[in-house]
């Protein structure tokens, strides 16, 4: 199969998927006994208020009814509107998207470049003090709750120290944001030349980041560690260490043969990550996705829900064709299924 | 290399070091933080956040007077002053008031008030049939009327003593409706989806930019006709964790917060560099019971209830002692508020002897269900505390937890099926008949427990037709008396109402519907 063919194939999988998630969200979120009517009508609202309003959202349907005008309202790329705000929940998500994907890259960029190394090193020399030394972190890591992270950074850098800026979202008030070219605060206000701007965008982003690049590296480094334990018991490493080789040579050849299993491994960090993501935006007041989705779930508002959970899903699928695309490449040894 | 590395940091540093600077506001910008920007800005769409800003924008007719009670500014229920009207005449019937409106009122698009605005409002809310609609059918507007360009007539079905109150509220908000025209559609009459995003209003304040998620920013209308405002900017900034708010105000990157929770007001009370102001006694936290359920169809039981209710003690567990015990149904920020006629001071054995009388001597032993829901915080503590003390008179108790929304469904005027359920309701307007016919009338919409007394269903009738305000007052503390000894609720507290801000702020006045009013404060 050549690798046009691979990836169409991958992308009609991603159909029968898609259609579960919009049937079991749309489910879920009715079930789920949130009922906006009663949050829309108010204190004041009498019945007859009750049963208009629940009559405007449709919600007079029967299920099915409903789920079949849903359905094929998003066929046709349309999320619906949300039912608080009024906004097409499409266009909310998309302005919203490139805002937590910035966040996303830099932290999880961060956790990599600190946990891959990291792991191999501790691989190298296993139960050596390197090693008990970044186990102790990854732990530590992987047990604090990301939402307490945030707020005693917060109390630390900036209450106390008064090093960082306030958790008041992406830029300072008083500073006005770039034009808009990528979405990015930072890489907008670098393209335009817009110091201050960029000065304030990098400092909001370095708290949020490393509360998400503490939280990545953990498993990245215990799960890289196990990789390349387990690459270093193999033949081939074995071989090469018999042959004598150089221990850099051998080195390489490590790192060359864990490529594959890390980057399937950080492919699944991102999108378990995205749910961290949501506390770590409510706490900073970032605005993103993940603060919109919690929102939307907190408040009941079904349409927004179901965009959120449905773009997650889609952002999912992503990830995972990058991942298997990127290993194509680096691994033509690889079959393409 | 290893210097330029140094180099890199020092600046890093001082870039963080400059931001936080930066953070720090001019005088004339207030920053407000919040845990949500604003869903939209129709005031007749009932919406938390949208509530605490259309206030800002849509100013009414009439205000309440102020007056001083212990240094602190409050308005003052018994007198309503010309706001955007400047006077009014009532036929001698009742039933038709004529507004004057004040001449030269313009919003910021530089349209002026006329009575046209008024009448396209409260067709809106007529419309609607939301919020406004209510405030019209609790106060018996049939109909608004431009007379001429500055006069504005509005038709009532019988006299109503709670219109003129009714009028100083926010909604039906007078819109500029010769910009909102501009916006509306055919599908969309009323331009609610340009509302979603827009103001047009005579207020202080219009929105100048939205980013949905992230922060409305309101500058002050230049056209304003109430004197200088010292605020010309307003940033509402979405800060949706409580802590993260709290941190701000403390460090004065905010100058004012969202209403904290009762321990945060506790916390915030002790630190120098806040100011926490507090306004008491408007709404009522209680424990209702229906008295068409076994065992409240018998008044002793409901009676030996509250008086085992050590009120004290409850204030101290759940509301840190901050709150004030609730002695009647009409609340002491409304005119004619009478705690005099309340005996259920704490006794346990008169509360066993009247359970005894019921027919219950050795208490009631089949677990009676408490609802609580998540509408108000204190909903779940105060269902804890009666259930744990209801049991010192053999009483079991089950708190359970239903939705907020159940619980309003449930307690909707034609439903009314919850036995015994924990709540909070105030009055929005300052009048004791809008009090009574919201929450004791047998038709109430806040009734929520089957409540009926036909003597003070008769009693809120006659007031709310009755204009003399000696005789209305007189009526509403028969009917006061009537209810506490009916006892068709556990009262437990009025709960105080608490505005955290920057110490160098002042000028907050405690509103019925909660919410501040920028144009009052200033920066000293």
């Amino acid at each position: 199969m050549n690798f046009s063919q691979f990836i169409f194939r991958r992308t009609l999988m991603v159909i029968p998927l898609l259609v579960g998630v919009v049937f079991l969200t749309f489910m879920l979120v009715r079930v789920g006994g949130l009922d906006p009517v009663g949050l829309l009508a108010g204190p004041t609202a009498t019945a007859e208020e009750f049963d208009m309003i629940r009559k405007e959202l449709g919600l007079d349907q029967p299920l099915w009814k409903q789920f079949l005008i849903y359905a094929g309202n998003v066929v046709q790329g349309d999320l619906g509107e949300s039912w608080l705000s009024n906004r097409p929940v499409l266009e909310d998500i998309s302005s919203r998207s490139l805002i937590s994907l910035e966040l996303l890259f830099w932290g999880i960029g961060l956790g990599t470049l600190i946990g891959v190394p990291l792991g191999l090193r501790a691989a190298f020399n296993p139960n050596g003090r390197f090693d008990q030394t970044t186990r102790v972190m990854s732990l530590l890591g992987f047990s604090i709750p990301t939402y307490w992270l945030g707020l005693v950074m917060l109390f630390v850098f900036f209450y106390l120290l008064r090093w960082a800026p306030p958790g008041m979202g992406r830029i300072s008030l008083m500073v006005s944001p770039p034009d808009f070219i990528t979405g990015s605060y930072l890489i907008d206000s670098l393209l335009t030349a817009n110091w201050r701007a960029a000065h304030s965008a990098f400092a909001h982003l370095i708290l949020p980041v490393v509360c998400l690049a503490i939280v990545s590296a953990a498993p990245i480094i215990k799960q890289t560690r196990a990789i390349a334990l387990e690459v270093i018991a193999s033949d081939s490493v074995r071989y090469a260490r018999a042959c004598g080789l150089k221990t850099k040579t051998v080195r390489d050849i490590v790192f060359r043969n864990s490529a594959t299993p890390i980057i399937t491994f950080v492919g699944t960090e991102i999108t378990g990550l995205v749910g961290t993501m949501s506390l770590i935006e409510y706490v900073f007041a970032w605005g993103g996705l993940g603060q919109y989705g919690l929102n939307a779930i907190v408040r009941g508002d079904f349409t927004a829900v179901q965009g959120y959970v449905l773009t997650l899903a889609l952002f999912s699928v992503l990830v995972f064709l990058v991942v298997d695309i990127i290993i194509a490449i680096i691994e033509p040894r690889s079959e393409l299924t | 290399m290893r210097k330029h590395k140094n180099k890199f940091l020092v600046s890093a540093a001082a870039s963080l070091a400059f931001s936080a600077l930066a953070g720090a506001a001019s005088a004339e910008t207030l920053i407000v933080a919040s845990p949500q920007v604003p869903e939209g800005f129709d005031g007749d769409a009932l919406k938390t956040h949208t509530q605490k800003v259309v206030v800002q924008t849509y100013e009414n007719l009439v205000v309440y007077g102020k007056k001083m009670v212990d240094g602190q500014m409050k308005n003052d229920p018994a007198t309503v002053k010309p706001h955007l009207a400047e006077s009014w005449k009532i036929s001698p019937d009742g039933k038709t008031w004529v507004f004057k409106l004040r001449e030269g009122i313009k919003s910021p698009y530089g349209n002026e008030l006329t009575a046209d605005d008024v009448e396209w409002s409260w067709s809106k809310s007529f419309a609607q049939k939301r919020t406004g609609n209510f405030i019209a059918r609790v106060s018996n507007v049939i109909g608004v009327k431009a007379l001429s360009k500055y006069e504005v007539e509005f038709t009532l079905s019988a006299p109503s003593s709670i219109f003129l109150k009714a009028l100083t509220l926010y909604v039906p908000g007078i819109y500029d409706s010769t910009e909102v025209k501009k916006h509306a559609t055919t599908e969309d009459p009323w331009a609610l989806k340009w509302m979603q995003s827009n103001t047009a209003g005579f207020g202080a304040y219009h929105l100048e930019t939205l980013r949905p998620d992230d922060q409305a920013v309101y500058v002050a209308n230049k056209n304003y006709f109430g004197g200088k405002l010292h605020f010309d900017k307003v940033i509402y900034k979405e800060v949706p964790s409580e802590a993260s708010r709290v941190t701000l105000l403390k460090t004065g990157q905010v100058h004012l917060i969202d209403r904290p929770s009762i321990q945060k007001v506790v916390d915030l009370q002790k630190d120098s560099n806040v100011k926490v102001d507090r306004a008491s006694g408007r709404s009522i936290a209680s424990a209702r019971m229906n008295p068409k359920c076994e065992p409240f169809d018998d008044v002793r039981v409901r009676q030996a209830f509250n008086y085992a209710i050590d009120k004290d003690a409850l204030n101290k567990a759940v509301f840190a002692g901050q709150a004030d015990i609730a002695k009647s149904v009409v609340p002491p920020i409304v005119d004619g508020y009478n705690p005099n006629h309340y005996p259920y001071d704490y006794n346990l054995s008169k509360a066993k002897a009247l359970l005894a009388e019921a027919g219950f001597p050795n208490g009631i032993s089949e677990p009676i269900k408490l609802l609580y829901a998540d509408a108000f915080w204190h909903q779940e503590p105060v269902a804890i505390q009666v259930a744990d003390m209801l049991k010192k008179i053999g009483v079991t108790v089950q708190p359970t937890r239903v939705t907020t929304s159940e619980m309003r469904a449930k307690g909707s005027p034609k439903k009314m099926s919850m036995c015994f359920f924990t709540w909070e309701d105030g009055p929005i307007v300052l009048d004791p008949v809008y009090t009574m016919y919201l929450i004791s009338h047998s038709k109430g919409v806040s009734n929520r427990a089957a409540y009926s007394n036909s003597r003070v269903d008769e009693l809120i009738d006659k007031s709310r037709e009755e204009l003399d305000a000696g005789k209305r007052l007189a009526m509403m503390d028969e009917a006061q008396k009537l209810w506490v000894t009916d006892a068709p609720w556990i009262l437990t507290t009025y709960p105080a109402t608490f505005e955290a801000m920057n110490p160098k702020l002042s000028g907050w006045v405690h509103y019925p519907d909660e919410h501040e009013r920028w144009r009052e404060l200033k920066m000293d």
